[in-house]
């Protein structure tokens, strides 16, 4: 009966223990966090391009030990080798940024709200009214061609198309869930479906019920010259029929003839011929070189005056 | 370009017009939806049944079957609300209901799992490059 009563006890001294530590500093904390989960999730969430990871004591220690100060220099101005100032968004004041890195420091430190942690964030606190963070326009933001990786393959919840209200809907699998573990590519889901069919590293039937049953590859590619500069086109077979049915394209989409098949990027922006998945499903059409990847053979300057 | 008649030429002002939205417009951002690329929204006849519409993700399935599964051996043409799926097909085997029948997948009665879209989100494919480049009917009314 002790035992079970004393187990309870330690959960509500904890939990008041920790009321009472956070108390003061919970807004900063989650100011804190929100510009994390905003802007540093990015690559401090997965550790990219050698980030310290959120919580990961051993990578944080040598930061820390180097100074709050420093910390807060190196999130708002940038560190080299690939520490962008503010994490890139430029537009986030200074006092949040030092709040994100508070978080950051006491996640490491093991314990989001640590007083030691919230100390220095204090003068920070004061100065965050008097620069306010204000959502710039999107047409202002840089490179709007480019999503900021903040928007990249968001979960359900937070896509905008899905209903948050609807319970199914926080039940569903995020996509970064299992994009982390695949190789990246820059455009589409941000991921290389086909190298990760190459790697193994997923394994989509191809049948409904037999998980044995594999596809006829047939490796052929297919050239197709084309007009101007643009590099020629290769067509493989070999991707393509590793995911597809022969029917899928022929002879509905494509006929199975040389010559046969008038194509070109109007029609593929319009979602037909190549453009009825590429641009829908299959890699978009921002990726010209993927196609268009054989070099011409342009006859040389200097033997095209000796004849 | 070699002109044959004169729908080719309508169709190169079509593509001239893209070709200019894509280079001004940019892929720019449509609204606030920020979903996944592929993700297909289904909406024939859910919002005048009072039902959320269906959110098709791409990704989640091409991880577990190939294309080939659906678009060749189950018989959905590669175009977005272009099935006429409906419930009574589901429950009968059909489209989604080959796989949704609690052997393969989980079955029908999970109905917010499919039907999670916000309500009066237009069918489309999400992040096509169509979507990107039209201009979108406005959703339910709203916005």
């Amino acid at each position: 009966m002790n035992r079970i009563l004393r187990v309870p006890m330690a959960v509500l001294g904890l939990a008041a223990g920790t009321l009472l530590a956070t108390g003061p500093t919970f807004a900063q904390d989650e100011k804190g966090k929100a510009v994390y989960d905003k802007v540093c999730v990015a690559c401090h969430s997965a550790g990219i391009a050698g980030a310290p990871k959120l919580g990961d004591a051993k990578a944080w220690a040598p930061r820390i030990k180097a100074g709050i100060d420093t910390l807060y220099e190196s999130a708002i101005k940038g560190k080299a080798p690939a520490m962008p100032a503010k994490g890139g968004a430029t537009d986030v004041s200074d006092a949040d940024i030092k709040a994100a890195v508070d978080y950051m420091v006491a996640a490491a430190e093991g314990g989001a709200g640590e007083p030691a942690a919230a100390a220095p964030a204090a003068p920070a606190a004061q100065a965050a009214p008097a620069a306010p963070t204000k959502p710039r326009p999107a047409a202002l933001s840089f490179n709007r061609l480019l999503k900021p990786a903040s928007k990249r393959n968001p979960p359900p919840p937070e896509d905008g198309i899905h209903d948050p209200d609807n319970d199914g809907t926080h039940a569903l699998q995020a996509p970064l869930q299992v994009f982390e573990a695949l190789p990246r590519s820059n455009a589409g889901n941000r991921v290389d479906w086909v190298k990760s069919l190459d790697n193994n590293l997923i394994a989509p039937r191809w049948d409904r019920t037999d998980p044995a049953a594999a596809p006829v590859v047939m490796d052929l590619n297919i050239v197709r010259e084309v007009k101007g500069s643009m590099p020629d086109v290769v067509y493989p077979h070999k991707q393509h029929t590793a995911w597809l049915d022969c029917s899928n394209c022929h002879p509905q989409i494509f006929i199975p003839q040389k010559g046969a098949n008038q194509i070109s990027m109007a029609a593929i922006l319009l979602g037909q011929k190549c453009g009825v998945c590429h641009g829908k499903v299959a890699f978009p059409v921002s990726e010209c070189r993927i196609c268009h990847s054989k070099k011409k053979n342009v006859m040389p300057v200097k033997n095209a005056q000796a004849q | 370009m070699r002109i044959r008649h004169p729908g080719a030429l309508w169709r190169g002002a079509q593509a001239a017009a893209l070709a200019a939205a894509v280079c001004i417009g940019g892929f720019g951002t449509s609204g606030e939806a920020r979903a996944e690329y592929a993700d297909v929204v289904i909406n024939n006849y859910s919002d005048a049944a009072g039902m959320r519409p269906v959110i098709f993700p791409h990704w989640f399935h091409r991880i577990r079957f190939r294309c080939k599964v659906c678009h060749a051996d189950l018989g959905f043409q590669f175009k977005a609300g272009g099935n006429e799926i409906n419930m009574v097909k589901i429950i009968d085997g059909q489209f989604c209901g080959a796989c949704h029948n609690g052997d393969i997948a989980w079955s029908v009665e999970n109905c917010n799992l499919c039907h999670s879209g916000k309500p009066g989100t237009p069918t489309q494919v999400h992040e096509s490059t169509i979507q990107k480049l039209a201009i979108q009917p406005q959703a339910g009314g709203q916005q």
